[in-house]
């Protein structure tokens, strides 16, 4: 049985990304255009190794900086937010994120600089963001690989139905480092191609992006709401789902539910890896026929923890324009028959369907419509 | 004002326990071979929840500050040709993941938390606020060797597990609360959390900024 859903007024009241293309709007004119963020990168930074496919900001190293580069980059980001009074019990902060500081750490035992060991955990990275922005210490640190966004989304979703919060900000940010690259590499899915996702083809293969999003959730305003939001975890392997796409039709059969029948496109996971994107394409073209699926992974790389709120900003920039990237990267033939290729357009569709998933056969849906 | 109860308690303090020793005095708890891989952390937690595992409508909340400090040691540590079963195994949450996959046991929901001063006023909010008819709260933390020193680690190693629903019930062992207060501030450590879980120790005080939490045992 999959998470419950969250039915009714969670409002979108602000919602923003940050990836190699600019912030959401920027991001969904790029994706638009076909352009792809991923550049073939040394796999370990300084210290080489095979080209691979990622998408650093512009101008930021693979290896980390002392402060780190990604402080800036969120401070640009969160600009728009500062005086809220986040931080507080009336208004909390979430931060999700699967890797936090890791680059620091591993630059600590790279080169021995106990600065960057100083914010190289989840709670010293957040606590050195804290302090930066200004925020009080009501802040959540979820952390679950690259389902990380949708349980920030869904704890402050509870937070405001349940009137715990007036309005809750929720932050989600991942940035490369040679752990990272280095654990992908070595598992065997980041490889010298680009990732192709959906596309039926001998290899699968992913790409890698830096990216940061924000939502601030709230029971009212905003032109769009949270109208479901569901999860799952298989557990059936640490890298592999179940054979019979079990885990995928099992986050999406709440989400159907809250759908009504409504005539929505799709979002996927898509990162470019085999199984997985045969898995997700048939349970989706299965919970919702003949509606369009899309990934954005094959240009902006998988952006980790950070997908979920980085892909969910430019779906809203999507629903807002009446425009939807297409699955860039990828060409026939294709998993199923549903997945778009090129961009299209949506004012006839009441909303998307929003899907992420991760290690350990997690998942995570949400279901994001005109208020 | 949020509020569960409790049904069930689990807690294990290993002291000073080596990892290899606690595999060795939980391994009965898996299924054979599956301890070969486990992390220390992985072991406590999935032994604390082996009679506590969630079930097909259950909520599980799980809080670590430091998760898998052993495997992030070895991993950093195979550079330059790092390890892949250490990249999975360090990754967060991991320590939970481990015995629920040997196992095979599917959860709806799950919320794993890192965090610091704030981590148990937030993992019990997670907790209070899930709609679940019952929550199972769970944690721990595994010591650390050469990340303890610039705090990257643990130095301390524990794992307890709550089972709570919305209702008392018959055989119920406490309550668990949290009420908004006008009070800015306030921490609780997970280690001193676990202290309390670990003695049967009462607790009324502000665990974050606008929260006061009550532990109240039967």
């Amino acid at each position: 049985m999959a998470g419950l859903v969250e039915s009714g007024s969670v409002r979108l009241t602000a919602c923003d990304c940050l990836t190699p293309f600019g912030n959401a709007a920027a991001t969904h004119a790029a994706l638009l255009r076909g352009e792809r963020a991923l550049r073939p990168t040394p796999v370990l930074g300084a210290d080489g190794g095979d080209a691979v496919p990622l998408a650093l900001l512009p101008g930021r190293a693979l290896d980390e900086t002392l402060p780190p580069a990604w402080l800036p980059a969120l401070q640009a980001l969160l600009a728009p937010l500062a005086g809220g009074g986040w931080g507080t019990a009336r208004r909390p902060v979430c931060v999700t994120s699967s890797n936090f500081g890791i680059g620091s750490l591993y630059a600590f035992h790279r080169h021995g600089d106990a600065a960057q060991a100083a914010h190289g955990t989840p709670h010293t990275a957040v606590e050195l963001l804290r302090r930066t922005l200004g925020w009080g210490e009501n802040v959540a640190v979820f952390s679950h690989a690259c389902v990380s966004a949708h349980l920030g989304l869904l704890h402050a979703s509870r937070l405001v139905a349940a009137g715990a919060a007036e309005s809750v900000l929720v932050l989600a940010y991942d940035f490369l480092s040679p752990f990272v690259t280095g654990g992908f590499h070595a598992l065997k899915i980041l490889n010298a191609e680009l990732p192709a996702p959906y596309q039926d083809r001998a290899t699968g293969s992913i790409g890698l992006g830096d990216g940061a999003g924000f939502a601030v959730l709230s029971p009212t305003g905003g032109d769009l709401v949270l109208s479901a939001q569901s999860l799952h975890n298989e557990m059936h392997h640490f890298t592999a789902n179940r054979p019979d796409g079990a885990g995928f039709a099992a986050v999406l059969a709440p989400v159907v539910a809250a759908a009504a029948g409504r005539r929505l496109w799709l979002k996927g996971h898509g990162t470019g890896t085999l199984e997985a994107g045969r898995l997700e394409s048939t349970a989706l073209a299965r919970a919702f026929p003949g509606a369009p699926l899309v990934s954005w992974k094959g240009s902006l790389g998988h952006t980790l923890g950070s997908c979920g709120l980085v892909e969910l900003a430019v779906a809203a920039a999507a629903l807002r324009t009446g425009r939807t990237p297409g699955t860039v990267g990828s060409g026939s033939p294709t998993f199923t028959d549903t997945v778009a290729l090129a961009p299209f357009a949506t004012p006839d569709f009441a909303g998307v369907v929003c899907a992420s998933n991760a290690f350990g056969g997690a998942h995570g849906a949400l279901l994001l419509s005109h208020a | 004002m949020l509020e569960r109860f409790l049904q069930a308690v689990r807690t294990d303090d290993p002291g000073a326990e080596a990892p290899a020793a606690t595999r060795d005095r939980l391994k009965a708890c898996f299924a054979p071979g599956a301890v070969r891989r486990m992390t220390q952390l992985g072991l406590l937690v999935g032994g604390v929840l082996r009679d506590l595992a969630p079930g097909p409508d259950d909520t599980l909340v799980y809080a670590t500050q430091f998760g898998e400090s052993r495997a992030l040691e070895g991993f950093l540590e195979s550079f330059p040709t790092p390890s892949p079963t250490l990249f999975q195994t360090s990754i967060h949450p991991s320590g939970v993941q481990q015995g629920l996959i040997g196992r095979q046991q599917a959860v709806p929901e799950l919320f794993p938390l890192a965090g610091g001063p704030q981590l148990v006023a937030q993992a019990v909010l997670a907790a209070l606020l899930a709609p679940a008819p019952r929550v199972v709260l769970c944690g721990g933390e595994e010591r650390g060797t050469w990340l303890v020193a610039p705090g990257a680690a643990s130095d301390r190693a524990f794992a307890f597990a709550l089972a709570l629903t919305r209702h008392r019930e018959a055989g119920t062992q406490g309550r668990l609360a949290l009420e908004p207060t006008a009070d800015p501030a306030g921490t609780l450590a997970l280690a001193d959390w676990f202290d309390l879980l670990h003695a049967h120790r009462g607790y009324t005080g502000h665990v974050a900024p606008g929260w006061r939490l009550q532990l109240e045992w039967s």
